[in-house]
């Protein structure tokens, strides 16, 4: 065998070469352009969090918890004021089309200042990501130029993502478990559409956003099967908000219960139903090759959206994990000790400088997701280098021009469908998925951690809502749960990551 | 437990039942403090049955109890509500540093009006406000230069500057202040909070023990009574941390216990993938990783208790050991409490997201936690010996 192709074999010896290093196979395909993106993302969010977070973050916690039901409003105009909730909607769908890689390191940014306006703003885009998922390039676009609409007018038009129900977490992240899952909210077949019953909650900015994307179940005995997702819009009868969810932390960010009841949906605001789309012709024949049915087409469906979303809660952790380090270090130069400041203190400089590397291993773990994600996940055709140029080049008004007309037509969605969903092999499904848990596990376990150090550190000083140590604390342990506890992301890295070291194994049975 | 005593358990018993009666319902009410109502009443209660005096001496109108006893209560408070243990030790915090000023005419002053455990008064005969002198129980006053200074004029002391956090200032008709004096030391000083040239701040919100309130105070030239002799402040200071770090261990220890009770209680109703999650090995291991570090907590509690009582050689050490270990894995154990329920230990709703919050509260307890462990150990180095 040549030394070139004995190389090769020997790179693909688990663990797998280019798997283990994401950012070196990304840095060769990826525009230039995204690099400059970045730093303007970065740029603007920093400007964000002088003009606008730093004064209003401690305001809004403290007077959430004076009244736990204030709805925030002035603050999602804010942001809708900032065009936040169009930056990284695609310019075929009518909005500014920022690089999807921008997103997370805007996210650190923001969340280093206070992680509930984070939430507020990057939880549209969980929402946004299900919608996108789902590839329904008709209710895409439709929905996206809303948002657009609403940020031109003023009138703020957000998506949440509906998924967790009261009796399933965990269970509605991962196929395996759904199988099993105790899932409530259905969606019967009817005439015209279908009729929604069940409730959803934690649903975050659920009673702030216009439009909801919710995920339901056709055959509640068969939920992992027949994964349905809709488009549900303020107003439609039988929706209604339930209560508002009293939180530790990231209390400026509304937790909602979304109650349907006899809601009929109809078909048209269908976005996607797993157990149907192998029927459409061509899709079916992709999805056949790769082995994918109905149940591997939810989970398809999930990786999707958790491959682009779980980054984020990465950066979000790397984000608090620079906060509190930032708040203990201008605690250690504002504080004598023993007759000379804290910070000249040897132990605290080694704490310090331990702080400064949590941040930063949870950055480099959220950018290698975010690599992963943008090889491997559903925008990955975004950056292909003449597709990235020219959504950048053209300005919106030119695909405003002819999109709307070509995203309301069937053939759209399903060439999208083909090259996106057909398109993407298992085994880059597996890996954008398991880099994904990766970065959230680490990311969110290290902002945790900078917390607590932070408080143990700041002692007396370190309690006080008024020096926001207490609060990055409370906000940062949201992380460790949603998006997956860390503990199914810890079971999806294996699942993902490891098994393929051990084909013996099987995740999610024991 | 080895060697407790009957009355230990009967006043354990008495803990026990004065928890589950007074501090599970409307705990999330009380927590909603100083956006809820001050629970007085809970606070009456517990003074009417002696938990603010623990350890004062029966002169003063105390029970005289071990260390043994002050931790036992707190512990079974601390598995309810927290709140209360916060006021509870404080209560004792500033007791002890008047007992170690061994300023028996101070403490008799600053106790007037208490019962003691074994003789409950009826209601309304005497206020909490009288029996808990309050004190900034989160910081240790050597640790960062104070802001508070006592100047002298014909014997008499004036004090001016700020007193931050302090515990109960809102609450107590008295508190304990450390203020810095001339020669560099500190002192302790009885100031009267309705007296003159006392501004008391709005209650500092705050992470945990939301319903033990803490204050700022800006003083102006306020009378302050010393306490002990000038610029001993922090000998005595050091010595009631000797004797009462344990006690701050057994505040934390009990919140673990609670929060490992109401995860394992959730665990075996909660189904996902399903079956219970009890039943599922990884929530097993965190369990059990929680229940380990709780019942090594209470072992160590109960060993430093001990000795402190028994004043058994190292037992200052013990007893500073047993906080700094039991303060930190609380905040850890506490943390998995939450974990362990998902969404729901994140809510208001279980109880665990006010342990989490409670437990990093109390790990402040007596001053900054990287300090004291650097205390510990000089105390090591220079001769002090941790076992015999």
């Amino acid at each position: 065998m040549s030394r070139k192709g004995e190389s090769s074999l020997l790179l693909r010896e688990f663990p797998d070469f280019a798997e283990t290093m994401q950012g070196l196979a990304a840095m060769e395909r990826m525009p230039k352009g995204v690099v400059e993106e970045c730093r303007e993302a970065v740029a603007l969010a920093r400007r964000f969090n002088r003009t606008v977070a730093r004064n209003y973050a401690l305001e809004l916690d403290r007077r959430m918890q004076e009244d736990p039901t204030y709805l925030p409003w002035e603050l999602v105009e804010e942001a809708n004021r900032w065009g936040f909730f169009t930056m990284w909607i695609p310019k075929l769908f009518g909005g500014k089309g920022w690089s999807l890689s921008s997103i997370a390191p805007f996210v650190e940014e923001l969340a280093s200042e206070c992680l509930a306006i984070t939430n507020l703003i990057g939880v549209h885009y969980f929402g946004f990501s299900i919608l996108a998922a789902t590839w329904n390039v008709r209710l895409i676009d439709m929905i996206s130029r809303e948002v657009a609409e609403g940020e031109r007018t003023g009138k703020p038009c957000l998506v949440s993502g509906a998924v967790t129900e009261p009796e399933a977490g965990t269970d509605a992240e991962e196929v395996e478990l759904l199988a099993r899952a105790r899932v409530r909210c259905q969606a019967r077949r009817v005439e015209g559409g279908y009729v929604v019953n069940g409730r959803k909650i934690f649903i975050s900015n659920g009673h702030l956003s216009t439009w909801h994307i919710l995920i339901a179940y056709e055959d509640l005995e068969r939920p992992d099967e027949t994964m349905i997702a809709f488009a549900v819009k303020n107003g439609t009868p039988g929706f209604s908000f339930g209560r508002m969810e009293k939180k530790m932390g990231q209390k400026g960010c509304p937790a909602s219960e979304l109650v349907f009841e006899d809601c009929f949906i109809p078909d048209e605001y269908m976005l996607v139903a797993a157990s149907r789309l192998g029927e459409m012709g061509l899709l079916s024949r992709a999805a056949r090759k790769a082995n994918r049915g109905p149940r591997e087409l939810g989970m398809q469906l999930i990786d999707f959206v958790v491959s682009a979303t779980r980054p984020g809660v990465g950066a979000m952790g790397a984000g608090v994990a620079r906060g509190a380090f930032e708040l203990a270090l201008q605690f250690a130069r504002e504080t004598e000790v023993g007759g000379k400041p804290l910070v000249n203190h040897e132990w605290a400089q080694c704490l310090l400088a331990e702080m400064y590397v949590n941040a930063a291993l949870a950055r480099l773990s959220y950018m290698e997701a975010n690599y992963a994600n943008s090889m491997h996940g559903m925008a990955r055709l975004l950056g292909f280098k003449p597709l990235y140029y020219y959504h950048r080049a053209l300005p919106t008004s030119v695909f405003d021009r002819f999109m709307p007309a070509a995203n309301r037509r069937d053939a759209v969605t399903t060439a999208f469908r083909l090259l996106v969903m057909a398109g993407q092999g298992e085994e880059q499904e597996r890996v954008a998925s398991g880099w994904a848990s990766l970065a959230k596990v680490a990311g969110t376990d290290l902002g945790v951690r900078n917390c607590q150090l932070a408080l143990e550190l700041m002692g007396q000083a370190g309690l006080r809502h008024d020096r926001r140590a207490e609060k990055c604390l409370r906000d940062a342990k949201l992380l460790q749960i949603y998006e997956g506890t860390n503990q199914l992301n810890r079971l999806n890295i294996f699942k993902c990551l490891v098994a393929p070291a051990a084909p013996e194994a099987r995740a999610f049975e024991d | 437990m080895i060697g407790m005593s009957e009355e230990l358990r009967l006043l354990e018993g008495m803990a026990r039942d004065f928890a589950l009666k007074e501090l599970v319902e409307g705990r999330e009410e009380r927590d909603r403090y100083p956006f809820a109502p001050l629970f007085e009443e809970v606070l009456a209660k517990a003074h009417e049955v002696g938990f603010f005096s623990i350890l004062s001496p029966e002169e003063a109108g105390g029970a005289a109890e071990p260390v043994q006893a002050l931790c036992l209560v707190l512990e079974e408070l601390c598995r309810e509500d927290a709140s209360l243990g916060g006021a509870v030790f404080t209560a004792a915090l500033s007791r002890e540093l008047l007992r170690q000023a061994g300023s028996e005419e101070d403490l008799k002053k600053a106790c007037a009006g208490t019962a003691s455990p074994r003789e409950a008064l009826p209601a309304g005969t005497a206020s909490p406000r009288e029996a808990l002198p309050a004190f900034p129980s989160f910081h240790n006053p050597s640790d960062t230069p104070l802001s508070l200074r006592a100047v002298e004029e014909g014997g008499a002391y004036r004090l001016t500057g700020k007193a931050e956090y302090v515990v109960l200032g809102n609450v107590a008709s008295r508190a304990l202040l450390p203020a810095g004096s001339a020669d560099g030391g500190w002192s302790l000083y009885l100031v009267d909070l309705r007296g003159e040239g006392v501004e008391i701040g709005e209650p500092v919100l705050s992470l945990g023990l939301h319903a033990c309130p803490a204050v700022d105070l800006l003083l102006h030239g306020a009378p302050g009574e010393l306490v002990g002799e000038e610029g001993k402040g922090e000998v005595y200071f050091e010595a009631a941390v000797d004797r009462l770090s344990v006690a701050a261990a057994a505040a934390s220890c009990g919140v673990m216990k609670g929060s490992f009770e109401t995860a394992l209680d959730y665990a075996r109703q909660r189904i996902q993938g399903g079956r219970e999650i009890v039943n599922w090995s990884e929530v097993r291991m965190i369990l059990s990783s929680m229940a380990v570090r709780t019942k090594a907590a209470e072992m160590l509690v109960r060993g430093a208790a001990a000795a402190v009582d028994a004043a058994s050689p190292g037992w200052a050490l013990a007893s500073r050991a047993a906080a700094l270990q039991v303060q930190e894995a609380a905040t850890e154990v506490t943390c998995d409490g939450i974990q362990l329920l998902g969404g729901n230990g994140y809510m208001q709703d279980y109880g665990q997201e006010k342990r989490f919050r409670d437990a990093k509260q109390l790990q402040a307890l007596l001053g900054m936690a990287p300090l004291r462990k650097l205390r510990y150990i000089r105390r090591v180095v220079d001769g002090e010996r941790p076992w015999a």
